[in-house]
């Protein structure tokens, strides 16, 4: 099978005035069709950047990534993105903020607001299409961030801690709520966080980085897909031993 | 969300706001009375000199009569005329300049050392250049009001169009969006109530450039009237004039809130 994503030998220098930072190094993995391929790593280590130059709006310092084969140079239709932070535009409505990608990449048909209205109501926003951001939840808002991504129909999406902001109850369902999303458009994942339980319920497998400069110190398969949803395979009785294994390897 | 249905409570919560809005609002109206009671007491009892301080009545009827004799509104109209165009061509100016700094990071390097300069420069230091090159018409009273005014606007927005966040523009770009598109679905609608901040700044700018202006060279206007009262110890021609302005300022920049109402709806 052909990777989707490959990051062939990646390292990631900042440099600023005062000083330089070398954030990733020597790193390689691939990304298989359909896959859900978590990233665990401490703090600090280089995440953030791992995605930045995933989707193209950074360039790596050394080494290539080849996305279906291609090396990416700019930022690609085919990906999107989901920030830290909903980052929803305030003065547009709920409605609006959703087709802010088809406004900007000039794809407004009449199928793609389609689409966009049925993950509107499929999602359960239907009822705040009109509403402005300031008047969600934020477990609301990061649906709606998640929306906005997904109306542009990407092949891989990339989530740079997308619950980190919520309380734990939101939390749990959001998880399960995406994972059926993605799994259900078919949708290959790239998801950096720093909870363990949250990316052995919800990944197939997880890439765990080294501190900074972050190397990959060991891919770990979670082997739970037979459950269908995150919480049921925080049931699973290899849970505990994958966490406890996992906690020993980040700290 | 509208809820249609309110608790008794939240009436109640209602009406204590309506009741606080008009003891305030006749507090103020009940200053404005008092004081121009207690001027015109003191001024009829010659406890203060009308003749240097004027009086309530004796500036209503310096009103009336420019009112009558058809002066009142032709300096009205010369004031708001150069305050307006000052106004506008500064605002808009301001705007644009502060676009081009946005978008060209070189150029905004090179020329902050003069902005920056030119803004502490009081303005009215420039005035004699400014009538030696625009004459003393009018040119040169609304070329006072745009200096004053375009500098503040090309700080305030070029500062607000900076300030946006670089995770929303990251956002944008990895939509592929090009420069254009990240002005004007993201830097210039989040930067609209710095705008209308910059708008209520310009009203009191452009009256202190056009009144300025006025001052040395005009033949016509609120400035002018008020310098030749001075001149010609006519203090209730100057009080008048002052009352007047307060008036003209007052509504613009009313009429400026309103604008900035609509502008940034979804705060509401
Ligand atoms: N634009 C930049 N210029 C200079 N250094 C940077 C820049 N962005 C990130 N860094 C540095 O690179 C390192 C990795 O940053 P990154 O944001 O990728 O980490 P992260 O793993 O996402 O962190 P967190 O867990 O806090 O989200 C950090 O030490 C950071 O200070
Ligand atoms: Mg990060």
């Amino acid at each position: 099978m052909k990777p989707v994503l490959t990051f062939d030998k990646v390292s990631m220098t900042y440099y600023t005035k005062a000083n330089e930072t070398q954030a990733l190094k020597d790193l390689s993995f691939d990304l298989f069709k359909g896959e859900f391929m978590s990233v665990l790593g401490p703090s600090g280590c280089g995440k953030t950047t791992l995605l930045s130059l995933a989707s193209g709006t950074l360039k790596p310092t050394q080494g290539q990534i080849l996305l279906d084969g291609k090396q990416v140079t700019k930022t690609s239709t085919d990906v999107g993105y989901m920030l830290q932070r909903d980052h929803l535009f305030e003065w547009r409505t709920i409605y609006k903020n959703v087709l802010l990608g088809l406004e900007i990449q000039k794809k407004m048909t009449d199928e793609n607001v389609k689409h966009c209205e049925r993950l509107i109501e499929e999602y359960g926003l239907k009822e705040f299409k009109n509403h402005y951001p300031m008047q969600l939840s934020g477990g609301m808002r990061q649906r709606v961030a998640l929306i906005r991504t997904l109306a542009l129909k990407p092949k891989v999406l990339l989530l740079d801690e997308p619950f980190s902001a919520l309380d734990f109850q939101t939390r749990l369902h959001l998880c399960d709520d995406v994972h059926a999303i993605i799994k259900k458009e078919g949708i290959t994942a790239l998801l950096v966080t720093h909870d363990i339980s949250e990316a052995i319920s919800m990944s197939d497998r997880i890439a765990i980085l080294s501190p900074r400069p972050a190397k990959l110190h060991r891919m770990h398969e979670t082997n739970l897909s037979h459950h269908p949803t995150p919480l049921q395979r925080r049931e699973d009785p290899t849970f505990a031993p994958q966490f406890e294994r996992l906690w020993k390897e980040v700290s | 969300m509208k809820n249609t249905l309110f608790s008794p409570m939240h009436k109640r919560y209602v009406k204590k706001l309506k009741r606080n809005k008009i003891v305030i609002t006749c507090a103020q109206i009940g200053v404005l009375v008092v004081f121009l009671c207690l001027w015109e007491l003191l001024a009829q009892v010659g406890f203060i000199d009308a003749f240097l301080m004027s009086s309530p009545t004796r500036i209503w009827r310096t009103l009336a009569d420019l009112y009558l004799n058809g002066q009142l509104f032709y300096h009205v109209w010369v004031s708001l005329f150069e305050t307006l165009l000052g106004f506008l061509i500064g605002t808009v100016g301001g705007t644009a300049i502060a676009v081009v700094l946005w978008w060209s990071k070189p150029l905004r390097d090179v020329l902050q050392p003069y902005i920056v300069v030119l803004n502490s420069l009081p303005k009215i230091a420039l005035g004699p250049i400014i009538i030696v090159w625009a004459g003393t018409g009018q040119k040169a009273i609304v070329t006072m009001a745009v200096l004053i005014s375009i500098i503040v606007t090309i700080i305030t927005m070029l500062g607000g169009f900076l300030q946006t966040s670089p995770e929303k523009i990251l956002l944008l770009e990895s939509m592929n969006a090009n420069k254009m598109q990240i002005f004007f679905k993201l830097v210039f609608p989040a930067n609209l109530s710095t705008l209308a901040s910059c708008l209520k700044i310009n009203v009191g700018m452009a009256w202190i450039g056009s009144i300025m202006g006025e001052y040395p060279v005009s033949k016509a206007g609120l400035g002018y009237l008020i310098v030749y009262g001075g001149q010609v110890f006519k203090m209730d021609l100057v009080m008048a004039c002052t009352i007047v302005l307060c008036l003209l300022a007052g509504v613009m920049y009313f009429l400026v809130a309103l604008l900035e109402k609509f502008f940034v709806k979804w705060k509401s």
